[in-house]
């Protein structure tokens, strides 16, 4: 039998929601049949409904209001999926269940990492041969202007117009050189060292440039010596769009042919990418037959068109 | 619901918050910003089906404690759990309770200003039951401390908040007359 004193401590417990089951019960129980205990009950509930009602102590200003809807339109304008790319994506993770790539758990500011990113560069030029001739019947967008100063910033680099600031082979010093000079963090992911396997591209070295009054992250990688070159800003400065949206992994990727280039813009937590290459057929087929098998192939095969 | 709406939605009870934290309009909204700054940017840590305001708040008092120790005067937080072990402060509640009867009559402006005029632990634990309606544990998870902390120090929240406002009785009583 509980008693009064024990009643009194509980109170609050029970208005707050904090007592369930027999607790709850038992004071209900006791409540009901002692008088003063029903009392204090009752006052300490008018009280609390008095403190309660006045609430909201303050509300926002309509001018900081509008500030933060500005902030939160310009960091999330994310781009919405078409019900077909929608359909595609739930194929793919159907495919993948239970057999998801090892970085899928990722959860880095770069986690679609290069090496995924290439993967899926594979997966899209095996995807995306069909979108040339749409582009001829002009049913694709146009570039977006990150994706074309992508595709500029690889093209001069290429040349040797523009050379890089650092030469590392080691993500993790090219991370921490980036450190400070960038409004946001860039997190080089270091996959194939970590998972033990055959190194399918290099890692070469790194530059800023810049890009509407900004700084963004410029990294350059060889694959089999084609160059490959990846360009990071923030979601704030660019959001991809234009060219083939194809959807994978839970993003929506935008594939563009600028200039013989081809060029694969991407949006995931706050940053903004653009992957860069011009892969040759025969390269990138022996890249699949390095992954036949594996969950990468499954991957890569599960961005394949579905006649 | 699309994240950057069911982040407005949050808007006033954050910014309330911020002034419970900081007791500065100005710098309420600074770390209004800076929430929904750090928000944004840890959007993809987010776990699906979480508590959005939850962990707003926890990103908000985090920004709060930051800003502080930027300061290098780190955060000046009184130890209130040792204070006032009495009671709570219960009248003879078997008989009519003319508190509650007055405290009825209030403006909301003045409950409002005595919660503003409680110690920032009172103030801030009482904004987050009695306002936002966050659990024990939620609470506790925020504020980094056993859930029988937050029990017994909003007990002594809401005895100061009943002591004071009963404080303010005569002059209301004055007038009533």
């Amino acid at each position: 039998m509980i008693d009064c004193k024990e009643i009194h401590d509980r109170i609050a417990l029970y208005l707050d929601e904090e007592l369930e089951g027999s607790e709850r019960a038992g004071f209900e129980a006791h409540v009901q049949s002692c008088g003063a205990c029903h009392a204090r009950l009752k006052s300490e509930r008018e009280f609390l409904g008095v403190v309660r009602s006045a609430k909201p102590l303050h509300t926002a200003s309509p001018e900081l209001r509008g500030r933060m809807e500005e902030l939160l339109g310009k960091y999330l304008k994310l781009p919405v999926a078409t019900p077909s790319l929608r359909r595609q994506v739930e194929y793919s993770l159907r495919l993948g269940k239970g057999s998801l790539p090892a970085f899928a758990n990722f959860r880095t500011l770069i986690a679609a990492s290069a090496f995924v990113a290439i993967l899926v560069f594979l997966g899209f030029w095996l995807v995306t041969r069909e979108s040339t001739y749409k582009d001829r019947e002009g049913l694709i967008a146009g570039p977006s202007e990150f994706a074309l100063m992508a595709a500029d910033t690889h093209l001069r680099h290429v040349r040797g117009q523009l050379p890089l600031e650092i030469d590392s082979h080691a993500p993790q010093e090219i991370s921490s050189w980036f450190k400070d000079k960038l409004p946001f963090s860039v997190k080089l992911p270091n996959y194939q060292e970590s998972s033990g396997q055959e190194k399918l591209y290099q890692l070469e070295g790194a530059r800023l440039v810049g890009y509407k009054n900004d700084y963004a992250a410029y990294v350059a990688y060889q694959m089999r010596d084609h160059p490959i070159s990846l360009v990071i800003t923030s979601n704030a400065v660019a959001t991809p769009s234009g060219g083939q949206e194809i959807a994978a992994k839970g993003l929506v990727f935008h594939y563009d042919s600028i200039n013989g280039f081809k060029v694969i813009t991407w949006a995931d937590r706050g940053l903004t990418y653009a992957l860069v290459s011009n892969l040759e057929e025969r390269g990138q087929q022996s890249c699949v037959v390095c992954h036949h098998g594996t969950n990468d192939r499954e991957f890569i095969e599960s961005l394949r068109p579905r006649s | 619901m699309e994240f950057s709406q069911a982040a407005l939605d949050y808007l006033d009870a954050l910014y309330g918050y911020a002034l419970t934290l900081t007791h500065d309009q100005g710098e309420a909204e600074d770390l209004v910003q800076d929430t929904y700054l750090r928000a944004v940017r840890a959007f993809g840590q987010l776990v699906p089906n979480s508590n959005l305001k939850s962990w707003l708040f926890v990103i908000m008092r985090n920004a709060w404690l930051n800003q502080l120790r930027h300061r290098q005067s780190g955060p000046h937080f009184i130890d209130l759990d040792g204070e006032e072990n009495q009671a709570a402060g219960w009248t003879d509640h078997r008989m009519p309770d003319p508190h509650i009867l007055y405290l009825r009559k209030l403006e909301r402006a003045e409950i409002a200003a005595a919660v503003d005029s409680l110690p920032r632990l009172y103030r801030e634990i009482i904004v987050l039951r009695d306002f936002e309606g966050f659990s024990y544990q939620e609470i506790a998870t925020m504020l980094g401390c056993p859930a029988g902390t937050v029990m017994s120090r909003l007990g002594r929240a809401r005895a100061k908040l009943r002591r004071m406002l009963k404080a303010w009785q005569p002059a209301r009583a004055a007038k009533a007359v």
